[in-house]
């Protein structure tokens, strides 16, 4: 029997519902969220958390969780494995530097405070290895972005500029790879890659397919906004990693303007961070962050996430294959290059990120500006894990985001180039615990289009986070090694109304859901009937009848019916 | 000194974390030390017999340690002498002192060490000064001297110290060399791939990829990746 909990006196901070720091209860029933009048306050098991903060479970809507990439970086880095995290027990033995094992990627994020994360990009051949993997990993739900934006029926329907087929390949895409949304990666470059090639800017032509990353762009934001699925078009810009790719960026926000959506953005561009670069080359790059935030400010139907770097070991893993190569070229790093037949690719490099290496440091200086410029109902706290550094940092981040002294201390450990080459130095913004809170909480939620995720309402998932920390007497200005200390070991995590953390010690495991997205009755699945026949017949290496995901593989699936 | 004797033929590893500086401890202390055999965590004292002779910082080992993993790593100073063959990682990660081992060596012997000598009176086999999968770095400095054969992958990525084979050695030498002194006085299989610096001296036949320049008895290479190591005929 899911037991009722009764969380007594705790100091709520729940940006959704416009709650700062105030006094009150929560109860819990069959791990919802109910009012007081819905239990027996006899029966329910009281959590004292008197003068104790209270919060929505941690949603990260972009880290690299599940599938071939991460799996690859295992087998690529066998010295990530060397970190031993726990030994088998009543849990299961957890492992990894960074790139962790997928019962630690659970564990980890539960005993954080976490307890929804969404795999960032699955390339939809790999979808079945994907969701082997999300099954494996234990306590958090998940769901999986799957990637659109190489993929060859993608650019003909964005060619013919046929809506009716977009939308009809993509609510079949995401039923057989059991996909939450559309994930874009360098729209064109990566088709461009298979010719050794790159685009350069949003106008330059995809190899043989004569349609432009544009077209790509508006046509599936334009799919996903009549599809109306519950989370919008999720883009990795084109030229990521390019000095002078803020200008791209911001071209690509643009792009949306007058494109509406009453619940949610239109578009979501994340690990902003890479792409927010000023410059023409290595040796004069400098920050685009001020621009790009200004630019996301001023539009009411865009968000971003940061794409923070973390100062020590990383990997970089995308679907953005000829960037890797570039990295690889730039770092003498190790790399693996992965094709998903006509699909797209991947690739993976490690990576440390060096204070004092100048370029490392700027990405730190930018992620941070992005965090404090761009409005915290706009901005998303992540690393991109793995490529900024490992998520277990996110408090840092926050305590970080709350504190110019903190940031005082930190730039005089980095590379002094950061103090002429961004504005971190000048920024006094210091986030609110309310806003940090809306980052890590209610705005990824939001973002993601998960209603019951990222808040404390009545009805919302009983997904809850209890930390050591007293708003009414916490100085987050001078106070952020205790932010920084105590946003890692939760008093309390609580997950479906079930206590799995306890002063940041693992209780038991339980398994979240896997959300997927299924559009299908609001399309007409024959028209791109014969379409993907032709691509399966000619170009595929699979037959169409055994592509993709049954629902029935999966532990526990929870399927999203798009109205 | 310390001497140790196992007190049965092991079946399984052992992986034994023993340096001189054991000896420097009690009996007692010496007693409890916890070594691994296979999946159990034991006393030092149930898998070996301890004699202890004053506190100089020397280990003794006599007997068939074939399967003892481990012993010497990341030792500072002192001397261990080994009376038999040794398991594999001997040495590893060492920065001072002396190891002998009158018998054969297995694996990573001396990998990633930045000092000290080890010195193997019979063969030893692969991974010699190498560095650990997924590491950048081999061995930095020190003095591996092996009598007799050696097997493959012999100081990969080994940045510094010297590396002295008097018999025959394996394939890949040296591969992606950053630095220090391979000697092999016998024969050996394709040496310096991808090397960017460091010196391969072959008394014997070896094979060489294209990718070298040559000179007189000289080679310098690999090209491939813009080094300038040096593979020299002796």
């Amino acid at each position: 029997m899911i037991e009722m909990l009764w969380i007594k006196n705790g100091i709520v901070v729940d940006p959704k519902n416009g709650i700062d720091a105030e006094r009150m209860d929560i109860f819990v029933k069959d791990g919802r969220i109910v009012s007081e009048n819905e239990v027996r306050k006899e029966d329910c098991r009281v959590i004292d958390a008197s003068n104790r903060l209270v919060v929505a479970g941690g949603v990260d809507m972009h880290a690299h969780i599940a599938g071939s990439k991460i799996n690859v970086g295992r087998t690529m880095r066998p010295e990530e494995m060397r970190v031993v995290r726990q030994t088998a027990g009543k849990l299961r033995a957890s492992m990894g530097r960074v790139l962790l094992t997928s019962p630690a990627i659970g564990y980890e994020y539960a005993r954080m405070g976490y307890t929804t994360a969404v795999e960032a990009a699955t390339p939809p051949i790999g979808a079945p290895h994907t969701h082997e993997e999300l099954d494996s990993i234990p306590v958090v739900d998940k769901a999986s972005l799957t990637v659109f934006g190489n993929w060859h029926p993608v650019f003909k329907y964005a060619a013919e500029k046929d809506g009716e087929k977009m939308r009809a390949f993509i609510a079949w895409a995401l039923e057989r790879t059991k996909g939450f949304g559309v994930k874009v990666v360098n729209p064109g470059g990566v088709e461009a890659w298979m010719y050794g090639g790159n685009v350069r800017n949003l106008e330059d032509e995809v190899p043989k397919w004569g349609v432009t990353p544009k077209e790509i762009i508006t046509e599936l934001v334009n799919a996903n906004e009549e599809l109306n699925l519950p989370h919008s078009v999720h883009l990795h810009c084109n030229n990521l990693g390019v000095p002078g790719n803020y200008q791209t960026t911001v071209e690509t926000i643009k792009l949306v303007s007058g494109i509406k959506n009453k619940s949610r953005q239109v578009l979501h561009i994340t690990h902003v961070q890479f792409n927010a670069y000023a410059g023409s080359s290595w040796r004069d790059v400098a920050s685009g962050a001020a621009e790009i935030a200004k630019v996301v400010n001023s539009m009411d139907n865009v968000t971003i996430d940061m794409g923070q770097a973390i100062f020590g070991h990383a990997t970089a893993m995308t679907s953005d294959a000829p960037f890797q190569f570039t990295l690889h070229k730039l770092t003498g790093s190790r790399w693996v290059n992965k094709d998903t037949e006509i699909e797209g690719g991947a690739g993976i490099v490690p990576i440390t990120y060096m204070p004092r290496n100048p370029v490392h440091a700027l990405q730190w200086a930018i992620g941070l500006e992005l965090g404090l410029l761009v409005d915290s109902d706009k901005v998303v706290l992540s690393t991109d894990y793995p490529n900024g550094g490992p998520y277990t940092e996110y408090p840092y981040v926050m305590a970080i985001l709350m504190s110019k002294k903190m940031r005082e201390k930190e730039l005089e450990r980095v590379s002094p180039y950061v103090q002429k080459a961004t504005s971190l130095p000048a920024i006094d913004v210091e986030r609110t615990l309310y806003e940090v809170i809306e980052m890590t909480r209610s705005l990824p939620a939001r973002v993601m289009g998960l209603d019951s995720k990222g808040h404390l309402g009545i009805g919302a998932d009983a997904d809850i986070a209890i930390y050591n920390l007293n708003p009414d007497d916490l100085d987050p200005s001078s106070q952020y090694d205790a932010v920084n200390r105590e946003f890692r070991v939760p008093a309390y995590t609580i997950k479906d109304g079930d206590i799995i953390v306890r002063d940041g010690t693992l209780l038991k495991e339980t398994w979240g859901k896997t959300y997927w997205a299924d559009a299908r009755k609001k399309v007409n699945p024959e028209s791109i009937d014969s379409d993907l026949d032709d691509f399966f017949t000619n170009y595929y290496t699979v037959e169409r009848k055994n592509y993709g995901v049954a629902e029935y593989w999966m532990r526990k699936p929870e399927r999203l019916e798009v109205k | 000194m310390l001497i140790l004797k196992p007190r049965f033929s092991f079946d399984v590893s052992v992986e034994a974390e023993i340096t001189p500086e054991l000896a420097t401890k009690s009996l007692e202390e010496i007693k409890s030390f916890k070594v691994w055999y296979g999946k159990f965590e034991k006393n030092l004292d149930e898998l070996f017999e301890i004699s202890k002779k004053g506190d100089e910082k020397k280990l003794i080992l006599d007997g068939n340690l074939s399967k003892v993993k481990w012993v010497g790593m990341g030792m500072d100073d002192g001397e261990i002498i080994v009376n038999g063959d040794i398991g594999a990682n001997c040495g590893a990660f060492m920065r001072g002192g002396k190891i002998v081992i009158e018998g054969n060596a297995d694996d990573w012997l001396g990998a990633e060490m930045k000092g000290g000598e080890i010195a193997v009176r019979g063969n030893a086999r692969n991974l010699i000064g190498c560095a650990y999968y997924g590491n950048t770095t081999g061995m930095q400095d020190g003095k591996i001297t092996i009598e007799g054969n050696a097997g493959n992958y012999i100081g990969e990525k080994m940045a510094g110290g010297i590396i002295e084979i008097k018999g025959s050695a394996g394939d890949f030498i040296g591969t992606e060399m950053k630095g220090g002194e391979i000697i092999i006085h016998g024969n050996c299989g394709f040496v310096g791939g991808d090397m960017k610096s460091g010196v391969i001296k072959i008394g014997g036949r070896f094979d060489l990829l294209p990718t070298f320049r040559k000179a007189e008895d000289e080679w310098t290479g690999d090209v491939l990746v813009g080094g300038e190591g040096k593979i020299v005929k002796i």
